[in-house]
């Protein structure tokens, strides 16, 4: 954006799917925005991504969702103005690793985080919006310890891709085990199964299931949480991507995978939550709103408003 | 709102996603010259609209969306003949995008050059089909900007989706909601999508299609009905009586008379001024007073296009904050 803008550019925030991200000020109120600057596509013109983010987020109003402020056209470019957010999770939990080893964050950050988290994606649901790219980048955190879901660019409207813009591999990290195998009826549940892989790295300060392709991707899912059966999962085996041969792992204790990399001990409520989150089965997800309800948040719904933690 | 700070130009732009008639009609002034011109080209491109659609299978909402966009672009973009298939194409490629009825551009574009019979030429094909892209995506930025890149009119709400989900609810039979998407199809000649809500449409287009089938129902008089459905009864007698008025106006223009269903009453303009005659004293959304129209701005001045920097939102108090900052600032 040159200097004849009502916004200055200032350091580039990192790379969309679809664009970049400036953080800007602008010049008549001071205030901090980010900017993300639309790459217009010689073949497609205006990206289907950018129609369908600012589509969405220009009626998502709620304080953890990143609010859209306006679009900008210049010449033959598209800006689209956000909430400035100082930083993203992955970011935070990143500059928390000491040498190779990371570090989880404290339990009651990990809660407040995780119930803005569900707050936002509850929102998204109630008004029949699907994220579908939910994970640590997409994030974004304050130093008030805000917490905001950002990056509808594949909300909703399409599959899942296999690449981004910027040929960059979409990570497989967060998908839900349906989705990897070829389920297309997929709904809400999607989400939640990303808030539980979530809610294990910010515990851990590392992710759940670091898989490279989708096959390692339900193989790690399945040594943990164990091989789906008809029994525990009717239908898994009409999924188009089943694979009679998977090798068959018995659930393993989810505070045992969890514990040694987490100072605090794990409580079984917390425990509890993430069993609900990270069902097998699609149709055995807790909802967000289930969630915001699970006792591990009893203290935020019995004061309604949650206070940061001190820490 | 046009700020003009020494440093930079800009330009910031509240959405107004519906207008009343008067409104339309003052923006019109400054972009429509031959309105017969304008009347007629229309027709042909919801011809040419609906046969692209038919062809490629795409669902009535693909072509509303289309259709509004179209519309829309005229608000505040001169009117030019020749520009008309172009423009109508590119507003059914946004239209796919907005309303996911996902198709390769390339396939537009080579249907588009067959209904037209644009003879290609195997030498300069991919140069032709190029160079009509390139148009259609700089048509592309000039309708979304049409419409502030607001995108709550096409997002979840299409008339004939309506149409079905009201009929249902209020217990019509088939015939009653077959008929009513039939009327549907000449409401998108209409500008009513420009003034009301299409849920009003799709409800001023059932009571109609009731009427017409010899239903004289009482819900049309109970307030609950509005309520319930979420319709403001204003915008809905708006969309009626539109609608009467161009079955009774430009009845020969209608598809409806050649594809009454089995069962249906044959329909003359007569029926439709019974139909009126009927529904008491044509009332509408309240119109802006002259004066109030004048002083807006929005209608007042053409809007500026040379400004290098266009803004455009959604947020009144954007608005407020920045004009508020900018009065500090001098």
């Amino acid at each position: 954006m040159s200097s004849s803008s009502q916004f200055k550019q200032l350091e580039k925030l990192g790379n969309g799917t679809y664009a970049t991200v400036y953080k800007g000020l602008n010049k008549t109120t001071g205030a901090y925005v980010a900017l993300k600057e639309v790459k217009l596509d010689s073949e497609e013109g205006t990206p289907s991504t950018a129609i369908r983010e600012i589509s969405l987020m220009k009626e998502l109003k709620h304080e953890n969702i990143v609010r859209l402020y306006d679009v900008i056209h210049t010449e033959n470019k598209l800006t689209l103005v956000f909430e400035y957010m100082d930083n993203d999770l992955k970011k935070y939990m990143d500059s928390r690793t000491v040498g190779n080893s990371p570090r989880g964050l404290e339990l009651n950050l990990v809660k407040y985080f995780q119930w803005q988290l569900l707050e936002g994606l509850a929102f998204c649901h109630e008004n029949k919006i699907l994220h579908r790219d939910l994970k640590p980048q997409n994030l974004l955190i304050n130093k008030k310890g805000a917490l905001k879901l950002g990056d509808f660019g594949l909300a909703r409207a399409f599959g899942i891709p296999v690449n981004t813009f910027s040929s960059e591999v979409v990570t497989l990290w967060y998908r839900a085990p349906d989705v990897l195998m070829g389920s297309r009826t997929y709904s809400t549940s999607i989400d939640i199964w990303s808030c539980g892989c979530i809610l294990a790295e910010m515990i851990t300060g590392k992710p759940l299931f670091p898989g490279s392709n989708d096959e390692e991707q339900l193989k790690l899912i399945f040594e943990t949480m164990g091989t789906p059966t008809e029994a525990t999962w009717p239908g898994v085996s009409a999924l188009p991507k089943y694979n009679p041969n998977f090798p068959q792992r018995l659930p393993k204790d989810l505070r045992m995978v969890l514990q040694p990399y987490c100072k605090e001990p794990l409580d079984d409520n917390v425990i509890d939550l993430l069993h609900g989150l990270l069902q097998l089965n699609p149709d055995m997800r807790l909802s967000a709103k289930q969630a915001l309800h699970h006792p591990w948040f009893a203290e935020y719904y019995q004061h309604y408003t949650p206070a940061p933690p001190s820490s | 709102m046009s700020l003009s700070p020494p440093t930079f130009q800009t330009q910031l732009t509240l959405s107004r996603p519906y207008l009343t008639r008067r409104q339309i009609s003052k923006l019109q002034c400054k972009t429509i010259t031959d309105r017969r011109s304008y009347n007629q080209k229309k027709i042909v491109v919801i011809r040419y609209l609906s046969e692209l659609c038919t062809r490629l299978n795409f669902p009535r909402k693909t072509l509303e969306t289309a259709l509004y966009y179209y519309q829309r672009y005229h608000l505040f973009n001169s009117f030019e003949t020749e520009l008309c298939y172009t423009l109508a194409t590119s507003c059914l490629v946004l239209s796919c995008k907005q309303v996911e009825t996902m198709k390769k551009i390339n396939e537009i574009c080579n249907l588009s050059f067959v209904l037209r019979n644009i003879k290609m030429n195997p030498m300069k094909n991919a140069e032709i089909l190029n160079n009509f892209k390139k148009q259609l995506f700089h048509l592309e930025l000039k309708i979304l900007e049409a419409c502030s890149f607001d995108y709550r009119i096409n997002n979840y709400v299409h008339a004939d989706e309506f149409i079905v989900k009201f009929g249902k609810k209020l217990g019509f039979s088939y015939q009653v909601c077959h008929l009513a998407w039939l009327i549907g199809y000449d409401v998108l000649k209409l500008e009513i999508m420009l003034i009301v809500p299409q849920h009003c449409i799709s409800l001023a287009v059932l009571k109609i299609a009731t009427e017409l089938i010899g239903q004289d129902l009482e819900i049309w008089k109970k307030r609950e009905t509005f309520i319930k459905l979420d319709v403001q009864q204003l915008q809905f007698q708006e969309a009626y009586f539109d609608i009467l008025n161009f079955f009774i106006n430009a009845f020969e223009l209608c598809d409806l008379k050649d594809n009454l269903p089995v069962g249906v009453p044959m329909i003359s303009i007569d029926t439709f001024i019974q139909l009126k005659k009927r529904a008491g004293p044509e009332v509408g959304i309240r119109e802006m007073n002259e004066s109030s129209l004048k002083a807006d701005e929005y209608f007042a001045v053409q809007r500026e296009y040379t400004v290098r920097e266009r803004r455009y939102t959604l947020i009144q108090s954007l608005v407020k904050d920045e004009s508020n900052s900018l009065e500090k600032m001098h």
